[in-house]
């Protein structure tokens, strides 16, 4: 593919990535709607919307609700369920040359296993990424991500029946996220991808009613970028894990930061609902800024230990 | 879909609080279908979400396109501070199903139903139906005399008949559209509406009827705008499913989806 530049190459067990950039899962649905906007091949990867054993209709709306400098959301994981996922969504990314990773919900471990099994054999499917820290289901997901014996537990079960490397996403809602982190390397994670969203409230001032529906959501956009960049930073003081991180970011200066705090890759979330076109933009820019920081490539920031 | 940066001609009150904006640039050549709507960004980094704006207007011609928001937080009233010759980035036409204004024929009865902030596509919509030759009724409803708008351009449409329903009887006559809705003698072969969803609710009770082909345009908090990120969902009418109202929609016919 023309217009690739070798030095964004970056190597992720389970994900060849031509560049380190990658639409947040959530954000991008099943990557159709943007397909219409761009190619989706220049990405260097994409991360699916978070599948469930069951197909889910999410919660009641409105499901978002603006904050200052960011936003907060609560759409209760709706997808059409892992069956559909594999039979129906990820044929149409086979079309692109991008490696997909599958991000995978449930209430049980069960259905995590459940959910694994059913996609691991699709062809691009390179990694999953077990989000084990939704704020918006009641019954699911949030309690594995706080508890690093469940975690780790989770974690286990799953490498367990997939052919491909398995990402853990941690929650930023706990107090000592690198706990979590250590829990799950320790179980056979590949990798790590963090942080999820943090959870959070609007409330109607005219009503004194919550804004969300679910009365409560997920935190997101730049507001959160501090706490994502700590985060990173701290988990990679204490795990060598591959970490893929993702928090606020709508720029390539942003991209810059998490590779300096510890991220291998990025993933873009919020920013495609205000710039549709952003992963591509950012992915453009990033060249100069290697450039500008005398950097060979983006593997360099782990190399020559630019990470601070 | 185009995202650009499109020109401020004019930016001018209508109503209380209520604001219509003419805008100029290369995507208004896409916009050919009413009901379907623009994703502006709000000036200000600060505020992450666009603000989906219905279609007022569009002028080939003049190579501008209108539209009516109402201020109702930080976004809008941003929106409305822009002047003449200011850049906005807007990103659309979005949805993919809006009025079927080409459909009625010269001699059908349609009726277009318009509340608050939800009249302007059902203007653009009565335009394009003109344009056919196809006159219609108008009811539109405010909550006072002072949110009134477009009332004059609604009746400057040829053989338009038009009826303008406030709360307080300070404009027009007293009640809802849902009052005027039932003084009709027989139901309409085609009904057009938008506004606040009880009101909607309410048209279709009252106006489900088997001679009426009736669509409504929805509104919901959104985030993308194109379907990728399942905010503004809506249930279908049997219950089984959902629609997108940014992308399916945002124009749904009766009983397709619960309001």
């Amino acid at each position: 593919m023309t217009g690739v530049d070798p030095r964004l190459h970056v190597t992720l067990p389970g994900l060849t990535m031509k560049n380190p950039v990658m639409p947040a899962s959530g954000c991008f649905a099943f990557g159709r709607e943007y397909a219409e906007l761009f190619d989706l091949s220049k990405l260097g990867a994409v991360a699916i919307k978070g599948t469930t054993g069951a197909a889910r209709l999410g919660n009641p709306t409105p499901r978002v609700a603006e904050t200052p400098s960011g936003m907060l959301n609560a759409i209760g994981l709706q997808n059409p369920g892992a069956q559909a996922v594999r039979d129906e969504e990820l044929p149409f990314l086979e079309g692109y040359d991008v490696p997909v990773l599958a991000n995978v919900s449930g209430s049980t471990p069960e259905e995590y296993v459940h959910v694994v099994k059913t996609l691991t054999t699709a062809p691009n499917v390179g990694a999953f990424e077990l989000n084990i820290s939704c704020p918006n289901v009641k019954e699911g997901g949030i309690q594995f991500g706080t508890d690093p014996e469940a975690a780790a537990a989770l974690t286990t079960a799953v490498k367990a029946v997939s052919t491909k490397p398995v990402y853990v996403k941690l929650s930023p809602n706990v107090t000592d996220v690198t706990a979590i982190a250590l829990a799950v390397e320790a179980a056979g994670a590949d990798g790590l991808t963090l942080i999820n969203t943090l959870v959070g409230m609007r409330i109607d001032a005219s009503t004194g009613k919550p804004v969300l529906a679910n009365e409560k959501g997920g935190l997101s956009g730049p507001a959160v970028k501090p706490v994502a960049l700590r985060m990173i930073h701290d988990v990679r003081q204490v795990t060598g894990l591959p970490i893929i991180g993702m928090g606020g970011i709508q720029s390539a200066e942003d991209v810059i930061e998490f590779l300096f705090a510890g991220a291998d890759a990025v993933a873009v979330g919020t920013a495609n609902f205000s710039n549709p076109f952003v992963c591509p933009t950012i992915i453009r820019e990033l060249p100069a800024w290697l450039d500008q920081l005398g950097l060979e490539s983006i593997g360099a920031f782990r190399e020559q230990g630019a990470n601070i | 879909m185009k995202n650009e940066q499109m020109t401020v001609r004019e930016n001018k009150t209508i109503a209380e609080k209520t604001y219509e904006m003419t805008l100029s640039g290369p995507l208004v050549e896409h916009l050919v279908n009413p009901g379907t709507f623009l994703h502006v960004a709000v000036p200000g980094d600060d505020l992450v979400l666009r603000r989906p704006i219905s279609i007022a207007a569009v002028d080939q011609d003049a190579g501008t396109c209108t539209i009516v928001y109402k201020e109702e937080g930080e976004g809008t009233k941003r929106l409305s501070r822009c002047r003449a010759g200011d850049s906005v980035d807007v990103f659309g036409p979005l949805g993919k199903q809006g009025f079927p204004a080409e459909q009625p024929s010269p001699g059908d009865d349609v009726l277009i139903i318009g509340g608050g902030v939800g009249v302007p596509p059902l203007y653009y919509t009565a335009r394009e139906l003109a344009k056919r030759d196809v006159s219609v009724s108008v009811i539109l409803g405010f909550q006072t005399a002072t949110a009134v708008f477009y009332e004059q351009a609604f009746r400057e449409l040829p053989d338009a008949d038009v009826r303008v329903m406030t709360d307080d009887g300070s404009n027009g006559h007293a009640g809802t559209v849902i009052d005027a809705l039932n003084e009709r003698p027989s139901p309409p072969d085609w009904l057009f509406a938008c506004g606040p969803r009880g009101m909607l609710r309410a048209i279709e009770a009252h106006a489900a009827h088997s001679k009426t082909n009736g669509y409504v345009s929805l509104e919901e908090r959104m985030g993308c705008g194109i379907g990728a990120c399942f905010a503004c969902v809506c249930e279908t009418g049997d219950h089984t499913s959902y629609r997108k109202i940014c992308r399916d929609g945002p124009v749904f016919r009766f009983k397709e989806v619960v309001l």
